[in-house]
């Protein structure tokens, strides 16, 4: 055991390490981009310098002419094939290749295909077009740009929730805030670059990208190219690093199967950092107006909470928080409204914790002041605001252990050495501060299917259409398999990312562990009955046992008396060599067409605020402590302790990881990320690394990760509560209430760096 | 060139980079593509010994040098770098996309004598982004590879 | 990228001569040909359009044992043009005699870009202005006359010192910093032959010609850097404050080396980096700190003659506090430095 593996308590698996560990530390994980493909050319984008107008025209025979350049496609080349749409598998609904009007900055206008990528590559930066230019609107402020109301413009967000009558509790409020808060554009910046390989068989079409959904994207691009999904494949054995960023299809993975097709041989289109900026999704920057009231004991008897968030102009991309923020504590009245703002930008999707990470920023910013408002120490505030029944529908919640992240997390961190007066805490040129506030994030799950073969060595294969971005989905499927099987977890092999396989959810919204881990169990399940009506059975080895109270374990099937029977030995007794079982998991409240929206590569979620029973949510409590220099006012964070209670843990190592690097994202988003728009023209000026700043290895000292025993048979068969997003909720807000203790700067608006606390 | 041992004579495009060169050339597709301008550190490889970007090199400049990359890590039995075994044992990645370019950069930070202490390793691998933000295990994983090859 | 012509020449006359050899005689341009050592500089703007050398002349096999030796004599520091950034940060005799050039370095880029980056090529690379670097953009430095979309953009990172109505693009290196504080010299060689020049005239104010950065001709050649130093450059330190704590240029950083009498200055190097479009020695600064006694408020009115000048922009108006507060900083904690 290390600090990357903690000790399983209560009701968590072992920390054992990542099946696919060897493959990726010696190279051999194979990312889509990595796949060999005979005879491959290089496709390279070229793009919009413009934000607004139209194409007037198009020069490509500069192109056209360079050595080794074999085809350009461009605008008016995708004859019969229909625009992308926009929804849960399309990133937006603007084909850039289907007319000539430019939506956003780097907008696709060609793709040029080359022998070699130098070639394609020059070819497409002596691409130029003419416009007819329109002046953009940038963001919020911009002229032109359209505000509407969000709720039930998308199928995300279907209403602003209330409770009570809040503009009469907060009028009569004793102590009151009114403020607003505002979180950036900001990139997911996976490390692996996008990419699309497309290749021909005949009518048969295969995709190398990586995909956060192979499944919906098979049938979303069959639909563009009028093609029968049975002849789409996408493959996607590992990705690097996904954050919601490869969950929505972009425009690109059509035009370059048209480019495949157009030359006749496979076509490899790896898109540069600073192109993936404007041709993928991203977090659209928010402002929030937080309104708290409360009485002197500090109870909230009133809280509104409206958003503003940006959009593209044709696309009603919503995040809306609010469904969690106006649940997340015990308020008297609740008062919701979500906006949507429409500007010449690229659609944005999901990211990280799409909505909590800025919603929840923003509440738990509020709280941190209202707590300072009403003279109390934060963690009281929350203590004592800590709800029985969600307040929007008056539900309970499956499970609710934050007072118990809180305590932990306080007594690891030690807040009782917190001097609450601000500027109190020095250790010589620096300034201390310590803040904290809670991390929540819905439990989902969602129609998955699975299939487990077991074969008289013991050997066990399990095949789902799930996706490893890095969560350690393969790993726990396998231990899952392992431990309901019987089997050591090298006896069993996992094979994900390919739509060949039984279809899975998208790997968003945190819901792979419990959706894969069930469905995985229920093929086990499967299997375990027919080995044990076997055993049991006249015939069997076990015969008379009785097949109820059978178990597995080290590759036998074994009684509750002791007698056990050897698996080679019941498989002998059945006469076949293999079992293998394909189980279709669907959650409680799960609609009819649930399973065969599935194969449609549509996720019905269900879970969070939307059971009728319960809702549903994990929970953590962050602390962090800052540091900023007195003279130069740098912030540095030394340490951080997060508590996170999520139900059953399938694998502590796995688990510690996820929650850990989501803290550090949390650190990126209070300090470091941020995409800047130049406003006048409406693009993006920082698209590299270079400029847009993640946190590095220096940033980064002590983050403990502390895993809160939950027990949750309600959530779902596996009792598994997704924690890939819950990290990286709060943690913006614990550093601005530590910045504030700190320098007594209340900083609102993220990230907070220099600028902001120098004069 | 020499990579990982073995002499290869490429007819390359004077414009590929090393990195491309490995990755679409030679077929060595550990090595990493993560930004193509030197800002992330996914395609470190040792040139001569010395932690490099292959991404910002000409692989043409690189004529007679001898280069290492993940693949040419693992010992003759194939079994692991302890490097490779240390961030498997302390979970020093998520998505595994960096990890080789991070591996790479470990492996130079110890025999550069940039390792230490915590404190210089953390300084000396801030070239190597991690973005599932496995900081604190790669810190972990290399003071215990550091260890294991310093008895070695 | 376009296509280059590809040289690798063995001895640093026969670069010269490569780079001298066009047939109509002209003045080669960097359109022409350009050097090309470590590269981290320019095959990133190669890769971007916005170098587009039609040769490339490899420095790599440069025969000459002097280009890749660190020389200490006579005090004078002698920096072979190839010794490469890491190379230096780590000699223990650079950062005994004066740990500010060994501290510029190894707080510059990252440990990989160190071990590619010669010291010639680093002192003269080229700014990281966003509007630069895309080539879709307006910018006086890469296309003269276009415009500069930086002086009403976004212009956080860039320069309040030296700066023009043409430019105001950052000058991004740390080492130069060092350089242009000590006083160095630069050896050239190009096609007239050798020369030396001052390291404070080697870059050039933007002007109304930002796209002239250096006072060098395409055909010349840096061939060694000599810093002379004393006994006090001992106490001497860089300062670098930037949004994270490694990999990242510097928003504001101060150069500061202390001949001390006591708690007096006798002489002090001051220059500073991340503000200003040149590497900046803020000779005011220093005017203002001989004979006196070095504490907060001496410290603060150098800071304050050193920024008297600046023309802060819509987004960059912290680099004015910010960069006096680093000054102040380093002076103190240069005073304090136990040597």
């Amino acid at each position: 055991m290390n600090q990357a593996a903690p000790a399983p308590k209560e009701n968590m698996g072992n920390p054992i390490p990542r099946v696919d560990a060897g493959l990726k530390v010696t190279g051999q994980a194979g990312y889509p981009a990595d796949l060999a493909v005979a005879n491959v050319a290089y496709g390279v984008l070229a793009t919009s310098n413009i934000a607004k107008g139209r194409i007037s025209a198009l020069r490509l025979d500069k192109a056209r002419a360079m050595p080794g350049v074999l085809d350009i496609v461009s605008v008016g080349d995708m004859d019969g094939v229909d625009k992308p749409k926009f929804g849960n598998t399309g990133a937006s609904s603007i084909g850039p290749l289907h007319d000539r009007t430019i939506f956003h900055d780097g907008q696709i206008i060609a793709l040029v295909v080359a022998e070699t990528f130098e070639a394609a590559e020059e070819g497409a930066m002596q691409i130029s077009a003419d416009y007819t230019q329109e002046t953009p609107s940038a963001s919020f402020d911009s002229a032109g740009a359209e505000m509407e109301p969000a709720a039930g413009k998308s199928p995300l967000f279907k209403e602003d929730v209330n409770a009570g009558d809040f503009e009469a509790a907060y009028s009569t409020a004793a102590v009151k805030i009114d403020q607003t808060y505002s979180t950036p554009t900001q990139h997911h910046n996976p490390i692996e670059l996008f990419s699309t390989t497309a290749m021909w068989q005949g009518d048969k079409l295969t995709i190398y990208e990586p995909s956060q959904n192979v499944t919906g994207w098979k049938i979303e691009l069959a639909r563009q190219l009028n093609i029968d999904p049975v002849n789409v494949r996408i493959v996607s054995p590992y990705i690097g690093g996904a954050f919601g960023s490869k969950g929505p299809m972009t425009a690109r993975t059509a035009i370059v199967a048209v480019a495949a097709r157009r030359v006749r041989r496979p076509v490899r289109c790896v898109v540069s950092r600073m192109q993936a900026f404007n041709t993928q999704t991203y977090r659209a920057e928010t402002r929030h107006r937080i309104r708290i009231g409360a009485g002197k004991d500090g109870r909230i008897t009133a809280f509104a909470h409206e958003g503003w968030e940006v959009t593209s102009r044709p696309d009603p991309y919503v995040v809306g928080g609010t469904s969690a923020t106006g649940r997340m504590y015990d308020y008297g009245s609740v008062l919701t409204r979500v906006s949507l703002v429409h500007a010449d930008r690229n659609t944005p999707g999901y990211m990280r914790s799409p909505p909590e990470t800025p919603y929840v920023y923003a509440l738990e910013n509020a709280m941190d002041e209202m707590a300072v408002a009403l003279g109390m120490d934060p963690v009281q505030f929350r203590r004592i605001n800590e709800p029985q029944k969600e307040p929007i529908g008056g539900k309970p919640f499956s499970s609710r252990s934050l007072i118990n992240c809180y305590d932990q997390a306080a007594e690891a961190f030690g807040w009782s050495t917190r001097d609450p007066a601000v500027g109190s805490m020095r250790d010589g040129d620096w300034l201390v501060g310590m803040g904290c506030a809670t991390a929540i994030y819905p439990t989902a799950a969602a129609p998955c299917a699975a299939r487990v073969r077991l074969t008289a060595d013991g050997q066990v294969r399990v095949q789902c259409g799930s996706h490893e971005i890095g969560t350690g989905v393969r790993t726990v499927a396998a231990q899952m398999a392992a431990e309901r099987l019987g089997v050591d977890i090298d006896k069993v092999a996992v094979e994900m990312g390919d739509s060949a396989l039984p279809p899975a959810p998208v790997s968003g919204g945190s819901i792979s562990t419990a959706s894969v881990c069930s469905a995985v169990l229920k093929a086990c399940e499967a299997v375990r009955e027919k080995l044990f009506v076997a055993a049991a059975g006249n015939d069997g080895p076990l015969a008379g046992s009785g097949n109820a109270k059978l178990d597995m374990t080290n590759e036998k099937v074994v009684t509750e008396t002791g007698k056990s029977a050897k698996l080679a030995d019941v498989f002998k007794a059945m006469q076949i060599g293999a079992i293998e079982e394909y189980a279709e998991f669907a959650p409680n409240g799960s609609s009819p067409e649930a399973l065969k929206k599935l194969y449609a590569g549509q996720a019905e979620f269900h879970g969070g605020d939307q059971d009728k029973d319960s809702v549903k949510y994990a929970f953590g409590a962050e602390f962090v402590e800052v540091r900023i220099n007195s003279y130069t006012r740098e912030i540095r964070v030394p340490r951080m302790v997060g508590a996170f209670a999520a139900g059953r843990i399938m694998n502590t190592r796995t688990a510690r990881s996820q929650l850990m690097g989501g803290m550090i994202w949390g650190i990126g988003q209070a300090l470091h990320e941020a995409t800047e728009i130049d406003q006048r023209h409406a693009r993006y000026v920082n698209r590299d690394l270079q400029d847009y700043l993640v946190p590095v290895n220096a940033d980064i000292k002590a983050v403990d990760v502390i895993l809160v025993p939950e027990v949750d048979h309600e959530v779902n068969p596996a009792g598994v509560k997704g924690l890939g997003e819950l990290g990286n909720v709060g943690t913006a807000a614990a550093v601005a209430s530590a910045v504030y203790h700190a320098t007594g700067r209340r900083i609102r608006d993220l990230p907070i760096r220099i600028d902001d606390l120098i004069t | 060139m020499r990579i990982n041992g073995q002499v290869y004579n490429l007819g390359l495009d004077n414009r590929t980079s090393l990195l491309d060169a490995l990755r679409d050339h030679v077929g060595l597709t550990g090595t990493k593509k993560g930004c193509d301008h030197g800002q992330c550190g996914a395609c470190t490889v040792l040139i001569d010994g010395k932690r490099v970007l292959s991404c910002l090199s000409f692989a043409v400049m690189n004529e007679g040098r001898e280069v290492t990359t993940v693949e040419g890590l693992a010992s003759a039995d194939d079994s692991l770098h302890p490097m490779q075994q240390a961030f498997i044992d302390n979970d020093a990645f998520q998505c595994g996309y960096c990890t080789p370019g991070q591996i790479m950069s470990a492996i130079g930070c110890i025999s550069e004598g940039h390792a230490g202490s915590e404190d210089d390793i953390r300084e000396y691998m801030s070239g190597n982004l991690c973005r599932c933000a496995a900081y604190p295990n790669i810190v972990a994983a290399i003071l215990q590879a550091r260890d294991e090859m310093r008895r070695a | 990228m376009r296509p280059f012509v590809f040289e690798r020449p063995t001895n640093i006359s026969a670069a010269v001569a490569l780079v001298s050899s066009f047939a109509d005689g002209r003045a080669p341009t960097q359109a022409d040909v350009q050097f090309i050592a470590g590269g981290t500089n320019l095959a990133d703007y190669m890769k971007l359009g916005v170098a587009r050398p039609r040769r490339l002349v490899d420095l790599n096999d440069l025969s000459e044992p002097a280009l890749r030796q660190i020389r200490i004599s006579d005090g004078t520091i002698r920096f072979g043009a190839l010794v490469r950034m890491g190379e230096a940060a780590d000699r223990g005799d650079v950062k005994r005699h004066c740990p500010l050039l060994a501290e510029s370095l190894k707080f510059a880029a990252s440990a990989q870009i160190r071990n590619m980056a010669s010291l010639a090529g680093n002192v003269l690379q080229r700014t990281r202005c966003e509007y630069f670097r895309e080539t879709s953009w307006p910018c006086n430095k890469r296309v003269p006359g276009s415009g500069c979309a930086a002086m009403e953009g976004l212009n956080r990172q860039h320069a309040v010192l030296g700066t023009s109505d043409a430019c105001i693009a950052t000058y991004h290196g740390d080492f130069a910093q060092a350089l242009i504080a000590l006083d160095a010299v630069v050896d050239v060689e190009g096609r007239h032959g050798t020369r030396q020049i001052r390291f404070a005239k080697l870059h050039q104010l933007p002007g109304d010609t930002p796209d002239v950065e250096t006072d060098l001709a395409a055909d010349e050649v840096i061939t060694a850097i000599n810093v002379p130093f004393s006994e006090w450059s001992r106490r001497s330190r860089y300062l670098k404050i930037r949004d994270r704590e490694s990999y990242a240029f510097a928003l504001a950083s101060a150069a500061v080396a202390l001949d001390m009498d006591g708690d007096t200055v006798r002489q002090a190097r001051i220059a500073l980096g991340g503000v200003a479009t040149v590497p900046w020695r803020a000779r005011l600064a220093e005017e203002a700190l001989v004979g006196k006694r070095l504490d907060q408020s001496a410290a603060e009115t150098a800071a304050d003659a050193a920024f008297a000048e600046a023309k802060p922009r819509r987004h960059n108006e912290f680099k004015v506090p910010l960069g006096k507060r680093t000054l102040v900083r380093a002076l103190i904690e240069t005073r304090d430095m136990k040597v």
